[in-house]
């Protein structure tokens, strides 16, 4: 699998696809939706879509695909292998979602959640299959949230798919299967050849499994946790694990739009707390208060300074 | 104000000191020292057409190169010896100049009404109202 086009700039969103095969153009088709990396605090989420033409269902199945994460990193290289080797009859598609992305997006003013994200994700690679020609009927998602409202959302999406969301789609039927073993490579290759952007030399990349349990996880976020900047974009800074560590052992960075106590703020920047009116010495007795500055200067935040 | 006390700025430094990138920041850091700023910042700071675009603890921010106005030169003050009490006198060195930064926005992209561009006008309009007026 060829990751050049994501490692290239691998602080956004990047998708990568096969050829399609030319009779997914012609022959109804079922496709499998499944993701990899969700739960990580490192590197990227892929979703992956697998689809053939339903008559070849049986021929998918005797290349005896199967839930990705049952099966050892070796076991779905040489699958995907299989599945590489099937193109004239299957075909795939990825959206690599950079942890930058994840980041900026879980974090932005206006939040946009991790589902959210994810549905967006599935929804853009089926709409792929059917601008490239891909004749879609039967749609298999594996899920971790609540079905049902998947599935409703999906069908509305697509009214002319027959879709079906499922908890461990991707044990139960084999297009999901093939689906998790894209991305699960896609995301294994990623994270083993991760270009670090920033300038830190060699990195230890014995990272384990990303997952914030790990303990090899933990020892590298802690290593490389910088006090101002806190960590690289491979780290998912919207994960409640980074964020932790840095709430104890980075500098505290202050938003405008932080969800902090208006008094605290009002104290720390120095201005007056709405609750400071209500008190005893407040009104006339405030010289300097009774000069106002023209909009004009507050508009741009100048002031004249007497001190520093 | 009952404080008396000058403060000093030794220009006789700023002749020879380096000129420095300068990045204006949408948030409060709570550090006061050095930072990593070539090697976490600049290195994945992108040049896009209209816009720089860099996440800085996983926010993005998206900016803009702006120049001091003319005539003007930016100054990064150090003090090296603080004081022990307000009523003493302070001396500020300058550490660094600049003739221009780059502000970054959180996630808005930057343009003619962001606060630093209209503060930039100041000069200008101050000399007007200011400056010697032609017979």
């Amino acid at each position: 699998m060829d990751l050049g086009e994501f490692e290239a700039d691998n602080s956004v969103s990047c998708r990568l696809v096969s050829e399609i095969p030319q009779i997914c153009r012609t022959e109804d088709c079922c496709l499998g939706i499944d993701e990899a990396g969700r739960g990580p605090v490192l590197g990227p989420m892929v979703y992956g879509i697998c689809y053939c033409p339903v008559s070849k269902k049986e021929e998918l199945k005797d290349l005896k695909v199967a839930d990705s994460k049952t099966l050892t990193e070796a076991e779905r290289e040489n699958l995907f292998q299989k599945l590489d080797e099937a193109r004239s009859f299957v075909g795939w598609a990825l959206q690599i979602l950079s942890p930058n992305t994840i980041s900026t997006s879980m974090l932005q003013r206006a939040k946009y959640n991790l589902n959210s994200l994810s549905h967006d994700a599935a929804i853009g690679l089926v709409q792929y299959a059917l601008d490239s020609g891909v004749q879609l009927k039967e749609v298999f998602v594996d899920t971790v949230g609540p079905a049902e409202k998947y599935q409703e959302k999906l069908s509305q999406r697509f009214p002319g798919l027959e879709v079906t969301v499922r908890p461990k789609a991707d044990s139960l039927f084999p297009i999901v299967s093939a689906a998790s073993i894209c991305a699960k490579v896609a995301r294994d290759h990623a994270v083993k050849g991760w270009n670090f952007m920033e300038d830190l030399g060699d990195v230890d990349t014995d990272y384990g499994s990303g997952y914030p349990n790990d303990p090899k996880t933990k020892a590298w976020l802690l290593k490389y946790l910088d006090p101002v900047f806190g960590y690289p974009q491979f780290v998912r800074f919207s994960w409640s694990t980074a964020q932790t560590l840095l709430d104890g052992k980075a500098a505290t960075v202050h938003w405008d739009d932080d969800e902090e106590d208006g008094e605290k703020a009002a104290a720390r920047q120095n201005n007056k707390s709405m609750l400071s009116y209500f008190s005893r010495a407040a009104g006339g007795n405030d010289q300097s208060s009774t000069h106002q500055t023209h909009r004009f200067f507050t508009e741009r935040r100048l002031h004249s300074l007497d001190a520093l | 104000m009952s404080n008396s006390s000058v403060t000093h700025v030794q220009m006789s430094s700023a002749g020879q000191t380096e000129r420095t990138a300068v990045h204006l920041m949408p948030c409060e850091i709570e550090h006061n020292g050095p930072a990593q700023v070539s090697q976490y910042f600049t290195a994945a700071m992108k040049d896009r057409k209209h816009e720089k675009t860099v996440s800085f603890r996983g926010r993005g921010l998206r900016g803009q190169e702006l120049s001091c106005p003319q005539g003007y030169t930016g100054l990064v003050l150090k003090e090296v010896n603080k004081p022990g009490s307000d009523q003493e006198d302070r001396t500020v060195r300058v550490s660094s100049v600049f003739d221009k930064l780059t502000y970054w926005n959180m996630e808005t992209p930057p343009n003619s009404d962001d606060t630093i561009v209209m503060a930039m006008s100041w000069p200008e309009l101050a000399e007007a109202i200011h400056g010697p007026v032609d017979d």
